[in-house]
């Protein structure tokens, strides 16, 4: 499973500001679903309204059925990986493989289960080796590794990332389209690098000022010039050299 | 005036302040008969024995003196390094021995100590200071042996506040975030003033600002992370892993009955007294 469905989704940080206005949409299991649109439009609320760190909103979020509220989140949570957009928020044990085994541990698994789970993901994020390191005297890219880490070694069925490539070099950016493209979830993935969302992601939804402005194939809403440049953004770079 | 430290770069420093944390963190996690006791029995224990510790009369040096055999004895049973810990708390030290330092000044009675004639003032400036330095270590010992998630548990085993607990996990997290956004300010700083060693101290209210504020945003975040990850105050997870066992019992008990005896009895005049 891994099925997100909003209805009607209103929500403000502050009463009568509006961040999200009336919001509807719905994410099938295993779907990739890119998030694009200018800053401040209102991305990065969204996902975290879906994790319930935003709550107070109107109208409904369901996750497999199940509505987002106070008494439903260990749940919620359980299932659906928030990465940070700044891995510096994400990670807060000393070292990555505390830090990766911080989520399975709080969800009461057997120790060999915590072991065998860290390991896969470290694995999975060809970050094995950074396993003892200490993580404040890590690079940006490997921080970012790790983030994705200490998430995919919860097993997440729904997987949302914030600006996954942002402060990446292309060696490292390249090397976490392959990661995401490997995993097995519903990926929800908020950015501004259109060319990762081609990519990645079968479907994308562009939103401006808090709302849903278009929700299509990747392959239709990425080369749509008109509506891109309309909302701050420019074509993937792929699609420029030949169109100019 | 310039204010930094003289021959260590503000980095190094930072950076050997996070080696430091992690070596505390590699002692926790020592597969050790100390560490595997339970938390909240080494926990009770501590406190038992600085209570029992500060209750002595000021001028009853043998009996803190005798009180030294708690850390004496898990410092070698534990194999914990006596030189590593007085380095860790070197700054500590001088503070709780600069508490007693006047005693001798106002307190001029003059009192028998080991067949020589002192000050009162003297013998209880002794007194506080050992009371201070066992204090430090039995404390040090805690921390040594139990991890900072194992001693919150002990909390809230106790029926702390949650929120309190938290406050001190978030904390604990928060001065590796401190650390390394000091790191960068003072990057982003010495990078704009070539040249000039340490900070001037005329930008120092504005980077402690600047500090605080990013920190503040930070711990927020990660106070976020951890419950996205499943944190919750109760740590109903450590349950599993921290088990009561017999030992745990055996250990507490005895070590009170010790700190009793110790508190009652003159352990080192009556050791003295089969000599004499
Ligand atoms: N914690 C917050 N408190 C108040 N306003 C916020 C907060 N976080 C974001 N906002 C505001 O919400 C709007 C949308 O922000 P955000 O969701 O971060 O946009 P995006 O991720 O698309 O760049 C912005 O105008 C921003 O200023
Ligand atoms: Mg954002």
């Amino acid at each position: 499973m891994g099925q997100i469905e909003i209805r009607n989704l209103t929500f403000a940080y502050k009463k009568g500001a509006d961040i999200l206005k009336d919001i509807s949409l719905s994410v099938a299991p295993n779907e990739s679903v890119g998030l694009v649109g200018a800053n401040g439009a209102g991305k990065s609320t969204l996902l975290k309204v879906l994790v319930g760190l935003n709550m107070g909103f109107s109208g409904s979020v369901m996750i497999d059925s199940v509505p987002v509220e106070k008494k439903t989140l260990a749940g919620i949570r359980q299932k659906t990986g928030y990465v940070f957009q700044d891995s510096d928020s994400q990670l807060f044990m000393t070292t990555v493989g505390e830090d990766v085994a911080f989520g399975p541990r709080n969800y009461g698994l057997s120790e060999s289960e915590v072991r065998a789970r860290t390991d896969a993901a470290l694995a999975e994020t060809g970050i094995t080796h950074l396993k003892d390191r200490t993580i404040m005297k890590l690079s940006g890219g490997e921080k970012k590794l790790a983030s994705i880490a200490t998430i995919l070694s919860m097993e997440p069925e729904i997987l949302l990332l914030d600006e996954p490539s942002i402060t990446l070099d292309p060696r490292n950016r390249r090397n976490i389209i392959n990661i995401l493209n490997r995993i097995q979830a519903t990926k929800i993935i908020a950015s501004h690098d259109l060319d990762m969302i081609m990519d990645i992601c079968s479907r994308t939804i562009l939103m401006a000022g808090g709302k849903i402005i278009a929700d299509g194939p990747t392959d239709q809403i990425l080369r749509d010039r008109e509506l891109l440049e309309g909302n701050s953004l420019e074509l993937p770079l792929r699609l420029q050299s030949g169109s100019r | 005036m310039r204010g930094t430290m003289k021959n260590k770069s503000p980095m190094s420093k930072i950076s050997s302040a996070i080696t430091e944390i992690q070596r505390i963190e590699d002692l926790q996690k020592r597969d050790q008969w100390l560490n595997r006791i339970h938390p909240l029995v080494k926990l009770a224990c501590t406190c038992f024995y600085i209570v029992c510790l500060v209750s002595f009369h000021p001028y009853d040096i043998q009996g803190v003196l005798s009180m030294g055999l708690y850390p004496l004895i898990l410092f070698m049973a534990g194999d914990l390094s006596i030189t590593d810990c007085l380095r860790r708390v070197r700054i500590v030290l001088p503070l709780v021995c600069l508490i007693g330092l006047f005693n001798p000044i106002f307190d001029r009675t003059p009192m028998l100590l080991f067949g020589f004639v002192v000050r009162a003032g003297f013998v209880s400036m002794l007194t506080l200071i050992l009371k201070g330095v066992f204090a430090v270590l039995s404390s040090y010992i805690l921390i040594a042996s139990t991890s900072i998630e194992n001693l919150c548990y002990a909390m809230s085993l106790l029926h702390l506040p949650g929120i309190l607990i938290t406050e001190i996990l978030l904390i604990y997290r928060y001065v590796g975030l401190l650390l390394s956004e000091t790191e960068r300010i003072t990057q982003a700083y010495s990078l704009r003033a070539p040249g000039q060693k340490g900070v001037h101290f005329k930008v120092w209210g504005s980077l402690a600002g600047q500090l605080l504020l990013r920190s503040m945003d930070r711990a927020n975040d990660v106070f976020d992370s951890m419950s996205l990850r499943g944190y919750s105050s109760d740590f109903r997870y450590i349950k599993q892993y921290v088990r009561w066992r017999p030992s745990d019992i055996i250990y507490l008990a005895l070590w009170c009955a010790v700190f009793l005896f110790l508190r009652n009895f003159p352990l080192l005049l009556l050791v003295g007294s089969l000599f004499i």
